[in-house]
């Protein structure tokens, strides 16, 4: 493995060296990289261990440092409970570091809540963070490897770049607890994230779990904090990979996955051990993902914080060989201690790299990389699992040199430049980076290429200064380039389907990312939050991505990626872009491509950081004020959404509801639902009514605009009541799961009633009337009074309860009851209580609206009771022809022949009627027909009506079936 | 507030604290009972609570003293709800003092005797109490109320620990009628049902053991469960009980009972004194009386109108609004009066055009149709006795008591007006059934 890893890292330094060529170069690494995968994740292992070992190192010496943390092993302990407190504490240590990234990390940590100590003191932080976040990010990570298949994908995409991969590996709850080592600062906050909320909320999310879930689940915390950043990232990505589909062929592996790994990361955070989690991890872990090369790896990752570390090791495997993983433990710990050192700077830097990663590589990698992890990791993981055991994660990193000497030059080079770049936590951090890079270098290789149009591009516009005015959207997407990136990005694809892991990710990468349509689709579902990273992705252009947010913040951005991307981004990108670069130097930051990409990630990573900075707040502002900033935090988290909202969305309520069940007192009528709606983007008029089974899918969903035309349509439509009631129902349908409740809703479940009453189908009618029962108590508009006569006609008919119909009636207000309707409603109801059917079967030739049609309903029940009467009441014979007109038989079926024919048929009708029921007819002498009431009364019956249906729905009798489908 | 220093705080709590702990010891129910009641106001718990909000510790001190620490579990959470309760936070004083009452009914299972009735209904008072005030809070806030139903579900568990077969079981009533007043305020009567099933049927329970108090309220909500239903005959036993048994100095509660006893005596045409609705302030059923006396339609309708929400809102209005047959029928009593006054030959035989003019004079338009139909109905609801003859328009009346009186029985009760009575003029009818319901007859002629 190490030898494999040593030619990587070979053929990356050739890459480092020849960029151009590095490609190629690399492309070969990535196929040997495959093959290679069982000895690279041997490498891994022995990477992971090490940084495990730093790790576990790491935390206990940090825990107890922290001062902050005055009780971090309470903390650690309680970890939720702690987390409201635990969050402000951090959030003003954050503050207290005071440089803008901080407060971007800040945030991520107030997210986080306990693990927001991070925050408090980066270096402090870090260990602390280490240590409970190891903890908890065991647990979580085991929850979000088991989340994510995708997770791991993720994990792949953090080993190329912490940062980057984050964002575009949304999988990655595991990710973030992943990259709460890598990126630090970053992963620090990411991990705290998905320690807050992930501990409980992951699990269940995750197991929930879309793939998608898990990314969205990841959004859904990075909303509350971290998100920013990833949220953009992710946003972009995840319209990639939504519409690549990477994220469902994770999820639905991740979610068994997650569910072992859940309980084996649980049990790790708890025991807070390291070793322990490591031990336990796999076996959880092992179980779903063994059976799949991927998936053995993934346990790995999970059993221990290390886990996320593990993916990362696995890429640090690669890079560095066997140590990999232990590499992947100690970036974290260097990150961490980088940004708390370092501050401002650190953090861009892992900022950075993560954007780059996610640029160059994470484009490629995050498909290609998230299948790929999974079959590599196993091997990889299980062996860092062993390693695990001796934690010492900034050892683990001197490990990591030892053991793989290739490798270790490679960290070693990584570790100077962390240096350099301000602490040598960063620097071990950035090795790990490297390392991870390098490793997704060879997946990323190609996606280099295509990056590379993209980083001419943005040089370019960065050159010209035109990088943040130009318009991006209409630029063509790498125009030439952009087409080059595509069949890069699809050769990258195809090298990474080439891999065994990669098979789903190909196509999928091929569609997604590029492709102008789907950017426009993202564009305009994301809106507001998902445009911002879109557009990043897309343009690079920093202000468009954060509406209000990414304007204000976008300047700091841009103003922090300049400084760091100048040295770092350039690093970074190369890392990104060509691991094998990164790895070898830091500093051989080639050309302005790099740069441009730099400033491109950074301004995502300023835009996160802003976004983060404001989903801080408004937790903060959550937990202390109930409603305050709701609108902040949708923004938010519409925001980071990104394309995969439902799946995320979903992901990131239950996450959310976990949360506030953990917090005690917040409830889930406390989440903020909005920001998980659904936005369709279907343009379709027409559409069959399907229950949901899943999640709904945007592309299938129509928006208002599109809704309203299908009301109008539907409306118009001659067609039958079925397809009417079809078509209404998929209208209801996309009403409800946009949350849309305003006067269309009205109209719609008003139309969908009416037609229901003129059909006769009481069921459908119920629902709609319920519904808009509440409509109308939300003091929407519509036609109010004609539904609350229907109501009461309902009642007072159908459902014969004393009870209802008072309170019924109770609730009308002096003005319903001067309503023509209800004045008819009322009258109906004392007609019927009193039995007086000559009233009911006036009224029902006068009945306004819809009334008749309720009172159809009624009809056979009043007449026979009328017939009834008769018979007791008259001697000694009653004219059928008076009975036919008091029980309304004449209007029964409007003719449009003359008046006398009408009573004709009346007469007969009624006649047949009473014959029906039993009725003894007699003529008397003048002709005329009579009802003998004596004779009657003992022989009158009620029929069984003649079109029953043992079922009970003549809808659905076989020739009607038929009749209604074709 | 006054200022009150920390060592007054310490000893108010620690004096609260031993009234507590000797109560329970020596099983005094009474002056338990007196602790235990955080809406009843009294300066002990106000100046308790005033103690508890400056000495913010006191939890500290329900721990120190051993004694104390097995009633801790009620205590502390006590302490909280009076505070808050003080400061008029009630959802939070709610929330404590059901934490506060779970604990408690914990130690009630154990308690053998049935010392602790009366502390146990002032805690099943004061938990309703305290959710309605916390549910106004609550939806002041708009929030959803839902504190009240967390009241019933508590309510049912401490009706599980008294439904057995020890002492305590009279306490059983006492509980269901609690859980009544919520189900009625929460408009979840049919929830009564499991309650009165376990009530009626249990062999634990022996009716006439529980409290008479207990009885009362009992009949009282199971007498307005039964007018929900219109099953007048049972609902004028329950509430008649619960008259005969109520303490004749609560007026208030005698009013209660007589707001739904006189709707169902009238529906089975018993009219009350005019004394009686003057003495209890129900005067929104003198002219409903009056109309029934008269046979006065149009007043009929003019009551109904004039006192419809309050009709409504004590769901009696669907009973007063079925008088009106009674009141066709005293109208048409009168007409045949008249009639027999002025030529008794044929005062059986009135004609439905007298009938229309004297509704006329009543200001109810009506045209023929109608009041031929009402006819039919007054025949086939056995109030009035004789047939309709549709040819000539004439309703001919039964020679014998053409108007039965209801007599305590409703109007077209079923199986109780058979004909028996019925004078065989209108020739054969045989009785027979329709679905299970409904009969309808006539004797044999």
């Amino acid at each position: 493995m190490l030898n494999s890893l040593s030619l990587f890292i070979g053929q990356k330094c050739q890459i480092v060296d020849s960029t151009g060529q590095a490609s190629a170069s690399l492309t070969p690494g990535h196929s040997l990289l495959p093959s290679a995968t069982g000895s690279t994740a041997v490498s891994w292992t022995m990477h992971r261990t090490d940084y495990s070992s730093s790790e576990n190192g790491l935390i206990p010496t940090s825990t107890y440092h922290h001062n902050q943390q005055t009780e971090p092993l309470s903390r650690e302990v309680q970890d939720g409970l702690n987390a409201p407190s635990n969050a402000s504490t951090s959030s003003n240590l954050e503050a207290a570091n005071g440089p803008q990234e901080y407060a971007g990390y800040s945030s991520y940590t107030s997210s986080t809540d306990a693990y927001g100590y991070g925050n408090t003191g980066y270096q402090n932080g870090y260990y602390y963070n280490y240590p409970q976040q190891t903890t908890h990010s065991y647990s979580q990570q085991g929850g979000v490897y088991e989340h994510s298949g995708a997770s791991y994908q993720p994990l792949i995409s953090f080993q190329n770049t912490g940062p980057a991969s984050y964002t575009s590996t949304y999988y990655n709850a595991a990710d973030y607890q992943t990259t709460g080592g890598y990126p630090s600062n970053e992963y620090n906050n990411q991990t705290n994230l998905w320690n807050q909320g992930s501990y409980a909320h992951y699990p269940s999310h995750q197991y929930s779990a879309y793939t998608s879930d898990s990314n969205g689940a990841q959004s859904s915390s990075t909303v509350a904090a971290t998100p920013l950043h990833y949220q953009q990232q992710y946003k972009p990505w995840a319209d990639y990979y939504s519409q690549t589909d990477v994220s469902c062929a994770p999820g639905t592996e991740n979610i068994s996955v997650a569910s072992a790994t859940t309980s084996g990361c649980a049990v790790p955070g708890h025991t807070g051990g390291y070793p322990f989690s490591n031990s336990q991890p796999p076996p959880p872990g092992t179980t779903s993902w063994r059976p799949e090369p991927s998936s053995s790896e993934l346990p790995s990752s999970q059993q221990a914080g290390a886990v996320t570390g593990d993916a990362h090791n696995v890429y640090w495997k690669n890079e560095n060989g066997t140590s990999g993983i232990q590499n992947n433990v100690n970036p974290m710990p260097s990150y961490f201690q980088m940004p708390l050192n370092p501050n401002p700077l650190p953090y861009e830097s892992s900022q950075d790299q993560q954007k780059i990663a996610c640029p160059q590589g994470s484009n490629l990698q995050y498909s290609t990389i998230s299948q790929v992890p999974q079959s590599q990791v196993p091997q990889n993981y299980q062996p860092p699992l062993q390693t695990f055991p001796s934690p010492d994660t900034r050892r683990v990193s001197k490990l990591q040199v030892p053991t793989n000497p290739r490798i270790a030059s490679n960290l070693g080079l990584n570790l100077p430049k962390t240096d350099k770049d301000s602490s040598t936590t960063n620097a071990a951090a950035k090795p790990a980076y490297i390392g991870v890079s390098m490793l997704t270098s060879n997946d990323k290789v190609p996606s280099h290429e295509s990056a590379d149009s993209m980083f001419k591009m943005i040089t370019k516009a960065s050159a010209d200064g035109t990088l943040y005015t130009r318009d991006w959207d209409t630029e063509p997407l790498f125009p030439l380039p952009d087409m080059h990136m595509v069949n890069k990005d699809g050769k990258n694809s195809g090298v990474v389907s080439s891999l065994p892991k990669y098979k789903r990710s190909p196509s999928r990468r091929t569609k997604s990312r590029w492709e102008p349509i789907s950017e426009e689709k993202l564009v305009e579902k994301l809106a507001s939050v998902n445009h911002v990273s879109v557009k990043e992705f897309s343009s690079g252009i920093c202000e468009r991505k954060d509406d209000g947010w990414n304007n204000s913040k976008l300047p700091s951005l841009q103003q922090q990626t300049p400084s760091k991307n100048s040295q770092r981004p350039v690093k970074k990108q190369r890392l990104g872009d060509t691991v094998d670069a990164a790895e070898n130097d830091g500093a051989s930051s080639d050309s302005d491509k790099e740069q441009g990409l730099t400033a491109y990630y950074s301004s995502a990573v300023a835009l996160a950081n802003s976004p983060e900075e404001r989903k801080r707040r408004e937790n903060r502002s959550k937990r202390f004020e109930a409603h305050g900033h709701r609108a902040n935090v949708k923004h938010f988290r519409q925001k980071a959404v990104g394309a995969r909202s439902f799946y995320s969305r979903r992901a990131s309520v239950l996450e959310l509801s976990r949360s506030y069940e953990d917090g005690g007192s917040r409830a889930v009528e406390d989440i903020d639902w909005d920001s998980l709606t659904v936005k369709g983007t279907c343009q379709e008029i027409e559409k069959r009514y399907l229950r949901l089974t899943s999640a709904p899918d945007p592309a299938t969903v129509r928006p208002e605009e599109v809704l309203e035309k299908a009301l109008l349509m539907v409306q118009n439509s001659q067609k039958n009541y079925l397809y009417k009631c079809d078509q209404l129902k998929s209208i209801r349908q996309d009403l409800t799961v946009q949350r849309i409740r305003n006067e269309l809703t009205v109209k719609v479940y008003e139309t969908h009633a009416r037609s229901a009453l003129e059909a006769g189908d009481l069921a459908e009618y119920n629902q709609c009337q319920s519904q808009l029962k509440s409509l109308y108590a939300e003091g929407i508009k519509g036609c109010h009074m004609e539904f609350s006569a229907y109501n009461l006609l309902c009642v007072i008919l159908h459902s014969n309860n004393n009870r209802d119909l008072l309170s019924s009636m109770a609730r009308l207000s002096d003005e319903a009851r001067k309503d023509e309707a209800l004045k008819h409603a009322l009258a109906v109801r004392a007609a019927v209580t009193s039995g007086n059917h000559v009233l009911f079967f006036r009224l029902y030739k006068m009945a306004p609206n819809l009334n008749t049609c309720l009172m159809d309903l009624y009809v056979e029940k009043m007449r026979f009771e009328a017939v009834r009467c008769m018979s007791r009441a008259y001697r000694p014979t009653v004219p059928v022809t008076y009975i036919a007109q008091v029980l309304g038989f004449a209007t029964v079926l409007p003719t449009i022949e003359g008046s006398e024919e009408k009573d004709m048929d009346g007469l007969e009708e009624c006649e047949e009627w009473l014959r029906a029921h039993g009725a003894c007819l007699i003529t008397d002498n003048s002709g005329e027909m009579q009802l003998d009431t004596k004779a009657s009364s003992s022989t009158l019956y009620m029929p069984e009506p003649e079109d029953a249906v043992a079922h009970g729905d003549t809808n659905l009798a076989v020739n009607d079936f038929l009749t209604r489908t074709s | 507030m006054a200022y009150l220093s920390m060592g007054e705080a310490h000893r108010r709590i620690s004096d609260y604290l031993n009234r507590f702990y000797d109560s329970v010891s020596s099983q005094d129910g009474s002056s338990l009972r007196q602790l235990l009641s955080v809406s009843s106001d009294s300066p002990h718990l106000l100046s308790l609570a005033d103690a508890l909000n400056v000495f913010q510790d006191a939890n500290r001190l329900i721990k120190q003293a051993d004694r104390y620490s097995q009633l801790g579990e009620i205590i502390a959470p006590l302490f909280r709800c009076l505070q808050n309760y003080r400061i008029g936070h009630l959802v939070d004083a709610y929330n404590a003092f059901e934490k506060s009452a779970n604990a408690f009914l914990l130690e009630f299972r154990n308690w053998e005797s049935a010392w602790a009735m009366e502390p146990l209904y002032v805690i099943a008072y004061e938990i309703r109490v305290l959710a309605e005030k916390a549910d106004r809070e609550l939806a002041s806030y708009g929030k959803n109320p839902e504190k009240l139903k967390g009241a019933g579900s508590f309510l049912m568990k401490v009706f599980g620990a008294l439904a057995g077969k020890g002492p305590k079981r009279v306490g059983a009533l006492h509980v269901t009628c609690q859980l009544f007043k919520i189900y009625f305020k929460l408009g979840t009567v049919n929830l009564c049902r499991s309650a009165i099933r376990s009530i009626e049927t249990a062999r634990i329970f022996d009716f006439e053991e529980f409290p008479v108090r207990d009885k009362v309220t009992y009949m009282y909500y199971t007498g307005r469960l039964e007018v929900f239903n219109e099953n007048f005959i049972a609902a004028d036993k329950k509430l008649t009980y619960a008259l005969m048994h109520c303490n004749p100095r609560r007026e208030e509660n005698i009013r209660m009972i007589l707001k739904y006893l006189i709707p169902v005596k009238l529906s089975i045409g018993i009219l009350p004194k005019s004394w009686l609705l003057d003495k209890y302030n129900l005067i929104e059923y003198n002219d409903v009386v009056q109309a029934l006396k008269r046979g006065d339609l149009r007043l009929l309708r003019h009551a109904l109108q004039e006192h419809e929400d309050r009709f409504l809102r004590s769901s009696v209005y669907l009973v007063l609004e079925k008088l009106e047959l009674q009141v066709y029928q005293r109208l048409i009593k009168k007409i045949y009066i008249s009639q027999k006054q002025r030529g008794p030959s044929k005062a059986h035989q009135i004609k439905l055009d007298v009938i229309v003019k004297a509704l006329k004079w009543l200001e109810i338009d009506m045209d023929v149709d109608e009041v031929e139909c009402i006819m039919a109905i007054l025949i086939y609801k056995n109030l009035v006795k004789g047939y309709f003859a549709h040819k000539s328009k004439v309703a001919a009346l039964s020679k014998q008591d053409p108007f039965p009186k209801l007599n305590g029985k409703p109007i077209n009760s079923k199986g109780t007006h058979k004909n028996k009575n019925v004078p065989s003029v209108l020739g054969l009818i045989i009785p027979f059934f329709f679905f299970n319901f409904f009969v309808c007859g006539g004797g044999g002629g």
